[in-house]
């Protein structure tokens, strides 16, 4: 049998051939047959023409050719599903000796890849003379051909390294290797928020607050050096493990709010699920547009998807820029009402009705996280308190406003509502006032529930912050 | 394509492609940018308005048929206004481009670059380095199968059977992605 092989293998045959193309070759006649190749041109030309035509042949020199070694992708799932590409991919790192690293670059020592950007690819190296790891965001190649986007990508790295803040991930240099752009940024453990969300689901209240709080804070730093980070999305915020600090990555896209020769496309292949409609519309963005992004942000925290969902971008945007969103207690029934309607307001539409800056909305968020963690002791921000009322006594001054709520806690009072507790607390309120502490005091120590069966709480709710404001201007 | 997987795939067919178009043509970067996504919104509109309908063939034929449209209206159009307003897209779907002329020759030839591209970086985890070697170095860097074959360390004949390995799973691979047809 195998004589009779190995007799086939030696001499020129057709369906040999065939057979090899359709994989139905031994191991063994395999090798007899690459052995009879080795002498055979014949067999070796009857084998290319068998495997593909000419014109094939052709295609793939002149494509493959002028292709680019290293293709980077847009997806990071791509990557988790085929590592084995890295090594095509890669080709633009030197051969290393370390037989743990990929390859060399920049002298960096390069042991993995953290990722896959808009623009480059952000590899993890160690750096033998400090002996310490590093990210190392390098343009992807197909932009690096040309001057002007390396120029672009210098640009945006040393106006995001001139942002120096807790909350924004360090650049600690720029530079070109091999023609190829990169930045040098600290090596950090961590997730991302998007991962987060993937893996546990919607955050609690206090979290949500918390990481978009610290984002805020960021964000305002970026502001205030002119900078819009125009990309602000769970997958560019950073968590680093066990430390609960939130740094905000990938100024990719972030470009000098004042330079109009820049490009205000950033939707090409992505899904622009976190973008402001005047970004959706091509128009002008400002420091308000980060701040819709917040939101969209804190919508996905909340309820674990983003606000506007379709199967397209085109979809997308057309939801960002002419749909409201879907009220977050319509997804997550347990998401207080006032921090619906502080993602609301972060969601509106027109840039303008939104918060006046990234510092404003630090400021209430970490107000609104001290009453989540101390309800009896901070009240919430006087917006988020409810609602006619409390802007109208605002408006009319404190005394009209007090003696308009003397009124209410006292035909409150008259039902009965006042309980020991305000005589109890009567001596810690502030002598020089008169009735209206008092008052306050009456309605801040709630009743309890049985005396309020002919009455709706948010009423109460409303008179009990509305008091706890009061007290807090009258004391000023 | 009804889910956000096929979408990313065909953007990321097409992105390139248009990118290469536009800088051949003699856009700048920026412009280029800008070009590429007003084509795949346009194109995008076009998706979410499509309804399976028998006379209209197959999805994927008429989507390159959209889509080819859009590059060649696009090119033919330069970049005019940045943002992508209605009137724009509506332009980019609507207008019938010549689909003879030097542009769509040139959108023929940049199409099936990248989708061998995309083959080849497909199936290069199905082949060893010395198969995936044998194939680069003599097929497409064209480098001599002898000179190929005493570099790699390898007989001249499992040099020309490896390659052969490779160039028939190309193949495979590049028709999978159906060819235009105009």
């Amino acid at each position: 049998m195998l004589m009779k092989n190995r007799r086939a293998t030696q001499s020129c045959n057709p369906e040999l051939v065939d057979d090899f193309l359709a994989d139905r070759l031994s191991e063994v006649q395999q090798t007899e047959f690459e052995q009879h190749l080795d002498g055979c041109g014949a067999c070796c030309e009857m084998l290319q023409q068998r495997t593909a035509d000419q014109m094939l042949w052709n295609d793939a020199k002149t494509f493959l050719s002028s292709s680019d070694q290293v293709h980077v992708k847009s997806s990071a799932d791509e990557l988790s599903q085929t590592p084995q590409h890295e090594s095509l991919r890669l080709d633009f790192l030197a051969p290393t000796d370390d037989p743990r690293m990929l390859g060399r670059f920049a002298g960096y020592e390069i042991s993995g890849v953290v990722g896959f950007g808009g623009m480059g690819i952000v590899l993890k190296g160690l750096d033998p003379a400090l002996n310490r790891y590093a990210a190392i965001k390098v343009l992807a190649p197909h932009y690096a051909s040309s001057g002007s986007a390396r120029q672009r990508f210098a640009r945006e790295a040393q106006a995001a390294a001139a942002v120096v803040h807790d909350n924004v991930i360090a650049i600690h240099g720029v530079s070109e290797f091999n023609s190829l752009p990169y930045l040098i940024m600290p090596y950090i453990k961590g997730q991302s928020l998007q991962k987060r969300i993937d893996r546990h689901g919607p955050l609690s209240v206090a979290e949500i607050l918390r990481i978009a709080m610290q984002t805020a804070r960021g964000l305002a730093a970026a502001h205030d050096q002119g900078l819009v980070h125009r990309d602000i999305k769970p997958a560019n915020i950073l968590l680093p493990e066990n430390v609960e600090r939130v740094l905000i990555t990938d100024f990719g896209l972030a470009r000098a709010a004042d330079d109009a020769s820049l490009t205000r496309s950033g939707v090409i292949a992505g899904t622009p699920q976190y973008m402001s409609p005047e970004q959706a519309r091509g128009e002008g963005i400002n420091d308000r547009s980060d701040l819709f992004s917040l939101g969209s942000m804190m919508y996905a925290m909340a309820t674990g998807h983003p606000p506007f969902r379709a199967e397209t971008p085109y979809g997308i945007l057309r939801r960002i820029t002419d749909h409201a969103h879907r009220p977050i207690q319509e997804v997550r029934p347990d998401v207080p009402l006032w921090l619906c309607q502080f993602i609301d307001r972060l969601l509106s539409k027109s840039a303008s009705d939104r918060f006046a800056s990234a510092e404003e909305v630090a400021t209430l968020l970490e107000e609104c996280l001290a009453h989540v963690q101390q309800p009896s002791v901070v009240s919430l921000p006087l917006m988020f308190q409810p609602r006619k009322e409390v802007r109208w006594f605002r408006k009319s001054g404190v005394l009209v406003g007090g003696a308009l709520i003397a009124a209410i806690a006292i035909s409150l009072s008259l039902r009965n509502l006042v309980t020991t507790n305000v005589r109890q607390r009567e001596t810690n309120t502030v002598e020089t006032q008169t009735q209206v502490p008092t008052v306050s005091d009456a309605a801040t120590s709630p009743p309890i529930d049985a005396e309020l069966q002919w009455h709706q709480d948010d009423q109460l709710d409303q008179i009990e912050s509305t008091l706890n404001e009061l007290n807090r201007e009258l004391e000023k | 394509m009804n889910d956000g997987d096929a979408w990313d795939e065909f953007a990321a067919i097409y992105t390139p492609v248009i990118l290469r178009l536009a800088r051949i043509k003699g856009l700048q970067d920026a412009d280029a940018d800008d070009l590429a996504q007003q084509v795949l919104l346009a194109v995008s509109r076009a998706v979410e308005k499509w309804e399976p309908d028998a006379s209209r063939g197959r999805f994927r034929t008429w989507l390159q048929t959209v889509a080819n449209n859009a590059i060649l209206n696009a090119l033919t159009r330069g970049v005019r206004d940045r943002a992508a307003a209605n009137e724009t897209i509506d332009a980019l779907l609507q207008q019938r481009p010549d689909r003879n002329g030097p542009d769509s020759d040139l959108l023929r030839t940049e199409y099936r670059r990248e989708v061998f591209s995309r083959a080849a970086l497909q199936i290069r985890c199905e082949f060893s380095d010395d198969t995936w070697n044998s194939f680069w170095l003599t097929a497409v860097d064209g480098v001599d199968v002898e000179v190929a074959a005493v570099q790699l360390g390898r007989t001249r004949g499992s040099v020309y059977a490896s390659r052969s390995r490779v160039m028939k799973r190309l193949k495979e691979k590049v028709e999978e992605y159906a060819d235009e047809k105009s």
